[in-house]
């Protein structure tokens, strides 16, 4: 889509270019101020409506999150959430505690998944924290948390008409890396063609707003068992790429089912990698 | 204007490659986008002037040496738009962030404007100044707004002789200082919105 910010101004690449070196000096330092108490209000106000009272305990352990510090462009950031114990991880909540929907995506990892490493792009509408809550098996909760300089990605128009953006939406692509072994996990990136439009989008010529229109739910399973399942809201950026780890079953398809916010729905299969020996 | 705003893409993808740094902010526009007669009536999302007769234009540097002088900071931002068919089960909780103190105006600089919202934003203005012309105010958006333009050219043809014009915008502030949320001016909110305001 990059290319087509050519035609239109893009906020976010003016957030990207103003994010320039001319003030790369030290940023303020926030020290306990005002600022960083109000962040930490903010984040409590997110997590009780996302968690209710169920406490959330800091770690360095369960899980770890890697973003830009300065995004080049807000509405494609690129997040990789790191969950080296794999094996205690049940779901993942990834939260933008400054857009005005912070509630980016909700991942729930079935017995076919290795949770180890996923990878997302999302919607940044301001420098903000991130915030990705692990949720173990024994029913923990764990937070990490990640400062991320990115502003107007939630309205950045997709430059090009809606019905181009819309063209071939449902259409998905999964590649695989890494050696396929029996029984081992394989690393897979699954792309999905959707404008995923956030209803936050002027459309530049009509000035009109874009209807709200996104995956809300990804279904992603490996022969009879569940890879994930993704709850997905306007913050993920269009044209959703994710990156995730899953043991194949040997001759068995990966399905992928989609739906979208305005009752789209879609599913494509895929051959598994299968192993060579 | 898209071949325009294109070489200027293509200039700043040069500049990026070049020096594997980033470029200058946006109002430092390659096109010398000329000032209007009067107020800027089209999209406000656009290149802006380098200049507001009748006002001083500043970059962040200006503007913190004018902070001691304690300017009126106007926000003329637009307010996080909730999509129509927003789920009613998913958390909304739009924050606007700003430059801390700033009276927040959201689309203040539109134009035209309901002339009771214009009314009501130069007697906002008037009574957050105590009437005093001279008092250094400060009009911002985000880059590459028209909106802040349009505010200082209200309150520059209204009479005021200390109007600053901050193109960069709450980017430009976030980039070096830390941002407050900041809370719809009251007598701003209570009014009524027209319809197609927003």
């Amino acid at each position: 889509m990059k290319s087509a910010l050519s035609l239109i101004l893009s906020a976010s690449l003016s957030a990207a270019i103003l994010a320039g070196p001319v003030l790369s000096g030290p940023v303020l330092a926030a020290g306990a101020s005002d600022t960083d108490a109000e962040r930490a209000a903010r984040w409590q106000e997110i997590a009780k409506l996302v968690f209710g009272d169920r406490k959330i305990a800091p770690t360095d352990s369960l899980i770890r999150i890697d973003a830009p510090n300065r995004a080049m462009d807000a509405a494609l950031v690129p997040i990789t959430l790191t969950m080296p114990e794999k094996d205690k991880i049940k779901a993942v909540h990834f939260v933008i505690d400054d857009n005005p929907s912070p509630y980016a995506a909700h991942f729930t990892f079935g017995p076919a998944a290795d949770p180890s490493e996923l990878k997302l792009r999302v919607r940044v509408n301001n420098y903000t924290n991130v915030h990705a809550v692990a949720e173990t098996k024994d029913g923990g909760l764990y937070e990490a948390v990640k400062f991320v300089k990115a502003s107007g990605g939630c309205s950045a128009p997709m430059g090009m008409s809606d019905e181009e953006a819309m063209k071939g939406m449902g259409d998905m692509r999964m590649k695989f890396s890494g050696e396929a072994v029996a029984g081992k996990p394989v690393e897979a990136t699954l792309m999905i063609r959707h404008p995923n439009f956030s209803g936050m989008q002027m459309n530049q010529v009509t000035r009109d707003y874009t209807p709200a229109r996104y995956i809300n739910k990804l279904v992603v399973t490996a022969g009879d068992k569940t890879v994930f399942t993704m709850d997905g809201d306007i913050s993920i950026a269009s044209n959703p790429v994710i990156n995730f780890g899953l043991i194949p079953e040997p001759g068995k398809p990966i399905k992928v089912a989609a739906t979208d916010s305005q009752g789209g729905s879609w599913e494509h299969s895929f051959n598994a990698p299968s192993p060579s020996n | 204007m898209p071949a325009r705003r294109s070489h200027r893409l293509i200039r700043v993808g040069t500049a990026l490659a070049a020096a594997g740094l980033l470029a200058a902010a946006p109002a430092d526009s390659p096109v010398n986008v000329p000032e209007p007669a009067g107020l800027h009536e089209g999209v406000q999302q656009g290149y802006t002037p380098k200049t507001l007769s009748g006002a001083v234009v500043v970059d962040i540097a200006a503007l913190d040496a004018l902070m001691p002088k304690q300017p009126l900071l106007i926000d003329v931002a637009l307010a996080d738009r909730k999509p129509a068919n927003f789920p009613a089960d998913r958390p909304w909780l739009p924050a606007h962030r700003s430059v801390p103190g700033a009276v927040w105006m959201p689309n203040a600089g539109a134009a035209p404007l309901d002339p009771v919202r214009e009314d009501l934003f130069l007697k906002r203005v008037e009574a957050l100044t105590g009437g005093d012309k001279a008092k250094p105010i400060v009009t911002f958006c985000h880059p590459d707004c028209w909106g802040s333009w349009n505010a200082g050219k209200r309150l520059v043809r209204q009479g005021y002789t200390a109007v600053h014009w901050f193109p960069d915008g709450i980017e430009g502030w976030q980039d070096k200082h830390e941002t407050a949320v900041v809370r719809e001016d009251p007598e701003w909110a209570r009014k009524p919105v027209s319809a197609g305001e927003r």
